[in-house]
């Protein structure tokens, strides 16, 4: 069952950026993806809503932690406009080249918080093999 | 071109890493759901932001035309229920697993999806993304490894 819920976030990411990018087509970049941010806002109100949860805000937090929604908003600007030129499934190869890559740089320099490990030289051939195939992906 | 796209979905990933590691901290702070609100508050903000400064795209209310399918806007909502099933799956199975199983339905998908929109069922990408899903596979063996000992 967990393997099957595992798979199914998978598929929804796919079917999300087929959903953002058709938008994006009909109504440009920009404008979509404030119809994208309405839509989860309402979402997740409403989630929060039926599960009664409190919300509270807490203070003396540093300010940067409340910026991961700027970060979101680039990571929509950038997938549909790849998903125009690219398609489904490079834009999600080469965004988890993206991933990789920049996990790596964070771990090496101890930026990904928790149980940073060090950059290891082996990891270095599991990403060859990611670009490889994107670079099949791309040619072929 | 094609160059310059190549760059942008990379700095997509990027950027995805960059976001989960900032609101998992503030996850833990005041919760999972209230820090995908405040994300969400803020995200539109900045989309309105740059809507209002970039010039020359369609208003909303001029587009209104252009039959877009209602299915088109649900893009958000499959976000929050992403964001929800993650939740619930992340203590249940090792990461591991997660990371390689979503990554499987994520390209499935994807060329089922390319396949009736672009029209195109090509091998190179189902090659390249067996390649892909070696190399991922490889990486996180490595990290499981490393966590073990």
């Amino acid at each position: 069952m967990n393997y099957l819920i595992s798979l199914i976030i998978g598929a929804i990411t796919s079917v999300m950026i087929l959903l953002n990018g058709t938008l994006s087509n009909a109504y440009g970049n920009y404008a979509s993806s404030i119809i994208i941010h309405v839509a989860g806002l309402i979402s997740i109100l409403l989630v929060l809503f039926i599960s009664k949860s409190k919300f509270r805000l807490q203070a003396g937090l540093p300010i940067y932690l409340y910026g991961a929604g700027f970060i979101g908003v680039a990571t929509v600007l950038f997938t549909n406009l790849s998903f125009e030129n690219l398609g489904v499934s490079l834009t999600q190869a080469l965004g988890l080249l993206g991933q990789t890559t920049i996990s790596l740089f964070l771990d090496h320099f101890g930026l990904s918080g928790a149980n940073s490990s060090g950059f290891k030289v082996k990891k270095l051939i599991g990403l060859f093999f990611i670009a490889g195939g994107i670079l099949v992906m791309t040619i072929y | 071109m094609l160059f310059i796209y190549l760059l942008i979905s990379f700095s997509a990933g990027a950027s995805v890493v960059l976001g989960r590691i900032i609101n998992s901290t503030l996850a833990e702070k005041i919760g999972t759901l209230q820090s995908t609100l405040i994300n969400y508050i803020t995200g539109l903000s900045l989309s309105y932001f740059i809507y209002l400064i970039s010039k020359g795209e369609p208003l909303l209310s001029a587009v209104n035309k252009i039959s877009v399918p209602l299915w088109a806007y649900l893009g958000g909502s499959a976000g929050v229920v992403i964001i929800m099933c993650s939740n619930y799956i992340t203590p249940k199975l090792s990461a591991f697993y997660v990371t390689l199983l979503v990554f499987i339905g994520q390209l499935l998908i994807g060329i089922i999806i390319d396949y009736f929109v672009l029209q195109e069922l090509s091998i190179g990408k189902c090659i390249g993304g067996l390649l892909v899903l070696i190399g991922l596979t490889y990486n996180l063996w490595i990290d499981r490894k490393e966590s073990d000992r």
